[in-house]
This record gives structure tokens, sequence and C-alpha cells, in this order.
């Protein structure tokens, strides 16, 4: 597959990774330029470079990452050509298939190839990928990138439609997985695909469940048995640094602080406005009004000055020092995630050489309760 | 056909019969794994489902379904789905309590004595079975699964795929595997990139189902360094029903503890000379010659781990991760992948914080993943109703 060597040489694909969203391949050609807004790069000046370097730009302008490619950060980067396959499925697809080293593996379409680079990845040098795509232009496509990425001995890609003409191998390969728009009228062709002196396996990938109940139907109906059905995604996780929450205790001492200040206020008001008032009525006020403000006033005294120092002086002992406020990492999953790529319907297919042909247990008991009810 | 040579070789490692000394798992009717050793001449018992003679699954493919008839095996065809056709019935005139079934369990007990088969058991209670024929079809159904479970002397042969290993495991003891779901562990796999002839680091304290997966993906080429905290070769007991060959683990897995994983480390222990520079006896030079090759070992796993260059660092520990990836990070390459697994949220939350503010790490990540099955019958399709609540957290990143 892809290089191993400790540096990029020219002819490599490097991976470009300029933000987490924006990652690219590369395919490292000397003479040839690579420009995006995070600078300006020459292919040339990549030579050499170790694979996970840091490397600025000539002109200054930034700095990218040139990693090595793995089928999963080809699957982030590559170019879409049709809806593709992501990590949580292709994991899943392949190891309920039991997909390792040596298996034989028939995948139908190619479509982006994001499958393809994950299968071949796997089943490394010792097994073989039978790959099918019928529209012709992608398979072309595929078959350039496989060449390029070093997978040509690994992977025989087909330009075929399977659900007409079948597959080119028979009693062949470990599993064989489905995404197609009509998987039915190509299982009974998986049938003759798959190799029959061992447990083998299918996978169908369909995202409407009207497809699953038709798949189904059509693997019950070819002899696959423990037909089951996943639905997997990968959810992601957001790190906040938040700074850890004031305690309820300073809470409470800040509200009790500005109600006290509040009342504060209230009163200044109270006393200002009727000193206001007896200075523009001093002549005309009469002695019980005088006595009133006087009251209020001597209210203010007592409630103000007593209360006041004790309160301020608790307050200013417990509010902490505002100097660097305390973080804490928190995760939560993201608001805009994939709800949905597709439904796995998967099956086995028994050896049938060790399969004698005997009265079935059920088919027994379906007549006797057909007999019991009538 | 393209690499033939190479599959049948493939095949031997591969092996996809049972031989003996394999370990197998074996499901029973009422859905209950068992993991059980199936060596030549013996008698495997599986209590209330009977014995049999070992023998009798010897070089059979897995995956079979089998009853037990005697001490011997009859294979079952395979089932398939059962069509249910609808009737009028509505279960509308079924109420609880009422007394349905005159037979007796002690008659049951001796029908299931005099050796009447299963069908016949659940053929009898249901022809005596009061109220039968007023439930709808899916209750009927229903209730032959019950009895099925119940009666029937069969068991089904698992394969021993890595998916297969991960489940039984997993609803066996999920502490002990760090609750890692089988999703999870493909998802891992996959993330650190782990290919036949690739170079890795591991810590695995979820009872060797990451060596497991490991090992097994590697497929006998390329190399693996565990990191383990006891001061002898770690048991990884998930591997023993992977059935590995020998070759296959030998050639590629060595272990290190965290001590000895240290470069400051210095052995301490017996001498590898004689001390008095002679060797007096033949049983002083078998010591000092298995002491030797422990020793020797032991420096060349330090001297390859110290070389670094690792394709990928797996940490699925229960220490405090980031100064195990502090610790093990400088040995891998440019561009390797980090993939650390919890069931928990938080450890990974912490670490993630850390790792994005060093310059080592890029695009340090956390998911979760998320699986849900359904059952698929004509007619009856919907998602199960018991599931599991999470798969547990993944973090990856790339060493740069």
């Amino acid at each position: 597959m892809w290089s191993t060597d400790r540096e990029v040489a020219a002819g490599d694909v490097v991976i470009i990774w300029q933000t987490r969203d924006i990652i690219q391949p590369l395919l490292i050609t000397p003479g040839k330029d690579l420009n995006s807004r995070f600078g300006h790069y020459r292919h040339a000046d990549l030579i050499g470079v170790p694979y996970g370097s840091k490397v600025g730009s000539s002109n200054g302008k930034g700095f990218i990452h040139v990693l090595r490619p793995t089928p999963e950060l080809w699957t982030m980067a590559l170019p879409h050509r049709t809806q593709i396959l992501y990590l949580a499925d292709i994991a899943f697809i392949t190891s309920w298939l039991n997909i390792r080293r040596g298996s034989r593996v028939i995948e139908a379409g190619t479509g982006s190839g994001s499958f393809s680079h994950s299968v071949v990845r796997t089943i490394g040098s010792a097994g073989h990928l039978w790959s099918y795509e019928f529209h012709e232009v992608r398979a072309e496509k595929a078959r350039e990138e496989f060449n390029r990425h070093g997978m040509a001995d690994i992977v025989t890609l087909t330009h075929r439609n399977v659900c007409k003409d079948g597959f080119t191998v028979t009693d062949t390969v470990d599993s064989v997985f489905l995404d197609l728009p009509a998987p039915w009228d190509a299982v009974e062709h998986a049938k003759k695909a798959l190799r029959k002196d061992c447990t083998t396996r299918i996978c169908c990938f369909s995202p409407c469940m009207e497809q699953v109940l038709r798949t189904v139907t059509a693997l019950n109906d070819a002899g696959f048995t423990d037909i089951t059905m996943y639905e997997t995604l990968l959810k992601p996780h957001d790190v906040h640094q938040i700074p850890v929450p004031i305690s309820l205790s300073d809470i409470v001492d800040k509200l009790k602080k500005s109600e006290f200040k509040r009342e504060e206020k209230r009163l200044r008001q109270i006393a200002n406005s009727s000193k206001r008032k007896r200075d523009s009525s001093v002549d005309k006020d009469d002695g019980s009004k005088k006595a009133k403000t006087d009251d209020d006033t001597s209210n203010t005294a007592e409630i103000g000055p007593a209360a006041v120092p004790v309160t301020i002086q608790s307050i200013t002992e417990t509010t902490p020092v505002p100097s660097q406020p305390a973080k804490v990492n928190l995760s939560k999953p993201m608001q805009e995630v994939r709800g949905h790529t597709s439904y796995l319907t998967f099956a086995r297919l028994l050896p049938i050489s060790f399969s004698p042909q005997m009265p079935d247990l059920d088919e027994n008991m379906v007549k006797s309760d057909t007999a019991s009810s009538s | 056909m393209d690499g033939d040579a190479n599959v049948q070789s493939f095949d031997l490692i591969n092996n996809n019969t049972v031989q003996s000394g394999d370990t197998v798992l074996i499901k029973l009717p009422n859905g209950e794994t068992r993991s059980v050793k199936v060596d030549r001449d013996s008698t495997i018992s599986l209590g209330r489902i009977g014995s049999f003679y070992a023998d009798e699954l010897l070089d059979k493919p897995h995956g079979l379904t089998y009853e037990i008839t005697g001490k011997t095996l009859k294979v079952l065809p395979p089932r398939t789905l059962q069509e249910v056709e609808d009737t009028d019935a509505t279960n509308e005139l079924i109420n609880d309590g009422e007394l349905v079934q005159p037979l007796t369990l002690s008659e049951i007990e001796a029908l299931k004595r005099s050796g009447t088969h299963a069908s016949d058991i659940i053929r009898t209670q249901i022809e005596k079975h009061t109220n039968y024929s007023l439930k709808n079809e899916y209750s009927k159904e229903k209730y032959k699964q019950r009895k099925e479970a119940k009666y029937s002397k069969t068991f089904t042969v698992v394969e021993p795929t890595l998916f297969n290993v991960c489940e039984y495991w997993y609803n066996k003891d999920q502490n002990r595997i760090r609750d890692l779901r089988a999703d999870t562990l493909s998802q891992l796999l996959n993330m650190a990139n782990v290919r036949p002839g690739g170079r890795y680091i591991a810590v695995d304290d979820a009872s060797g189902l990451v060596v497991s997966g490991i090992l097994e993906r590697l497929g006998g080429e390329g190399r693996l360094i565990t990191i383990c905290d006891v001061d002898c070769p770690p048991a990884y007991p998930a591997m023993v029903q992977m059935n590995f060959k020998k070759e296959q683990v030998s050639s590629v897995l060595t272990s290190l503890n965290w001590a000895t994983a240290q470069e400051d480390y210095v052995p301490i222990g017996a001498s590898l000379e004689s001390t008095s520079g002679v060797i007096r006896s033949e049983r002083q030079r078998i010591r000092l010659d298995k002491r030797r090759v422990v020793s020797d070992a032991l420096t060349s796993a330090r001297e390859e781990l110290f070389a670094g260059e690792f394709d990928g660092l797996i940490i699925a520990s229960i220490y405090d991760p980031f100064p195990v990836v502090e610790m093990l990070s400088p040995y891998l390459g440019g561009s390797a992948s980090i993939v650390v697994q919890s069931p928990y949220a938080q450890p990974l939350t912490d670490l993630q914080a850390k790792m994005r503010t060093s310059p080592h790490f890029l695009g340090p990540s956390i998911t979760e993943s998320w699986l849900r099955r359904y059952q698929v019958l004509p007619g009856r399709t919907h998602p199960t109703m018991n599931t599991t609540g999470s798969g547990g957290f993944l973090l990856h990143a790339i060493k740069v």
C-alpha cells in the first residue's frame, strides 16, 4: 500500500492536514506547488521531510502537517464520487465479517473506495479483494487510485453490474459486502461466490428499512441463516475548558451584599429627599410632619450603621482574590452529528456439505400445531 | 486465482475446523454461551443439556448446530426464518392466572427421563394446553421458542471470531474487559491502523482482548510489545478462546513491565556467570543458560522499544492515561496513531485537554460508540428491547 518509509519521497501520496476540517491527499510531484490559505508550499520542499512533520510555508503565512496516509485519513480526505462509508460502519462490518489477514473478500460497488482501502489494509498481501463497480467512469477512477496507492496486487477491480451478471469467482471468498441499491438481486450470485467448506458471511448496507426487509427475504430464501441487523454510529464529544463555577456560599454573600447596597441606596435617597423637602419647606412644615421625618432618619441611623460594618466585613473576607480562575475540563456530545448512515444486515452461510438432509425439528412442530389448532 | 499458495498457507493459520486442544464457545438453547476445552478422547458435559464425546466435534467446521443423542452428536440443518401466518386469533380471550396446562411438572420430568424427544414433549404440551388455539400466531411462536429453550438438547459451536469472543466476554464479565464492546474494539483496531507487518505498543488491562485483536490483525507478521504491571509475562485470558497457533504469538508478542520499560532501569538479580568462574555441574550450567535466555529476551525487548519508530500506541489501561501517553509516545514514528480506550468519559476529557496543548499530538478527539441491534423476523422487525447503554469512549490522536 502506501509508503512505509520514514521520510516523504517523490511519488508518495501524503495527507496534508491543515485543520481538523481541511484534510487533503497530495501526490508529491517535484515541480508542482501547493497553494492554500495556509500558505504556499513547493512539493520539492516536502521531499525528505519525515512523515508527521509540521512544515512552515515559504511565504510565512502558516503551516501544515504532512501525514502518512491511513485508510482512516483517506476516508476523511478522499475525493467523493459517491456517498461513502465512514469509520464506525467500516470497522463494524470488518469485525462482523471476520475480515483479517489473508481473508478473501468481495465488495460491490466500489464507489469512492473508502471501504476498499480499509479492507486492503486489513487483509494484507496474503488476502484478496474483488471489487465491482457498475459505473464505468467511477470504476476507472478507482482503478487509477488503487494503482497509485500500490494496491493493484491485492485488489481485482471489475467494471460490471453484479445484480445482472454476477461475480467473477465461484466458491472462493470468505465474505461478501453489498453496498447496492438492490442488494436482493445480488444475493444468489453472492452465494455462488462464497466458499462452501466453512462458515461464510455476508453484509448488506442499505439506508432504508424497506430495502432491509426485501434483503432479509432474499437472504432467507437463499439459505442464509442467523440474519441480524445493526445500526452503528460514532458520537463525537467536544471538550470545553470552563471556569470552575463559584460556590453557592459566594453567591449567597454576593446576593446579600447587593441587597444591602440596594437598601443603603434607598435609605440615602429617602434621607436626601427629606432633607430637600425640609430645606424647601422649612417654614411651612408643621411639627408632626417634622417629627415623622426625624423618626425616619433615626431609623436609618439605627439600621444602617449598626448592620453595615458587620455585613461588609464578612463579605470582603470571603470574596476570593480575583486571580486566575480555576478551569475544569468537561465534555459533551457535539450538537450537529450524523444520525443515520445505513442499516447493516448480516447473515451467515453454513457449509452445506456438513449439513445432512433430514426432517426439520421445526417443520415437525409446524405440522403438529396446524393439526392441534384445526 | 490470484495468490493461491498464500491462501492455502493461510488456511493453516486461520483454522476453520475444531482441533483437539481448542477452547470452543458453545451456545446453549437458552442463549447462554460457555467456553469449553475440546480434548481428544474426553467427554464434554453441558449440564442439563447432556454430555457427549469431544471427538464428535473434531475436524468439524465452526458454526454448526448439533443435537445430543446419547453421547453422540447429530448435525441439525440450518434454521430459516418462519413466515408467521396471520389468523383471527387475538389473545383477546386469554386471561392471566387460569390453569391452562394439565400436564404436571412430574409428568414432564417423566417424559424427559424416558428419553422423549424435545419436539414430542412440546407437542404433548401444546396438545394438552387448553388455550393454545386462542393464542395469536406470534404468541404461539414465542411459546414454542420458550419451550424449546427449556427442553431441547441442542447447542451451537460459535465461531471463534474476534467479534464473538468479545461478545462472549462482554456478556460474561464486562468489567474485566473494561466494558470494551465489539464495535468499540473494531473501531480501536481501525483507528490504530493495525495491519499485517505493523509494529505496535499496547497497554492492555482488558484481559488481553486488545492484545487478541492486534495479534489477529497481525496474523503472525509484525511486532507487538505490551507493557504490563506484573513482573512475569502477563496472563491475557481472552486469548484462550482465540485459539492462536503458537507461532502466531511467539514470533510477534513480547512483554515488558512498567519498571523494565524505564530507560534507566538496571536489572538486579542473580548473576549470569558462575561466581567462581568455573561451572561446577550440569545443573548449574542449565540454570545459568536459562537465566541468560530470559535476560537476553529482556534486553532485546528493551532495546527494541527504545529504538522506537513504532506504528501505533494502543492503551486500554487502569492507569492515568496521560503519563502513559507521555512515557510511550516518544517511541512512536512520525504520523503514528495513538488510541486510548476508557469506559469513562472523564479520563479521556482530561487527556484530550492535556494533549491538545502539546505540540507532539495532532487532532486529539473523543468519540463514544453507539450501537443498536434489531430483531429481523418477517412482520416482526424492531430494535431489541434490551441493549447496552454505552460502548465506551475512544480518544484518537496522531503523533507529530
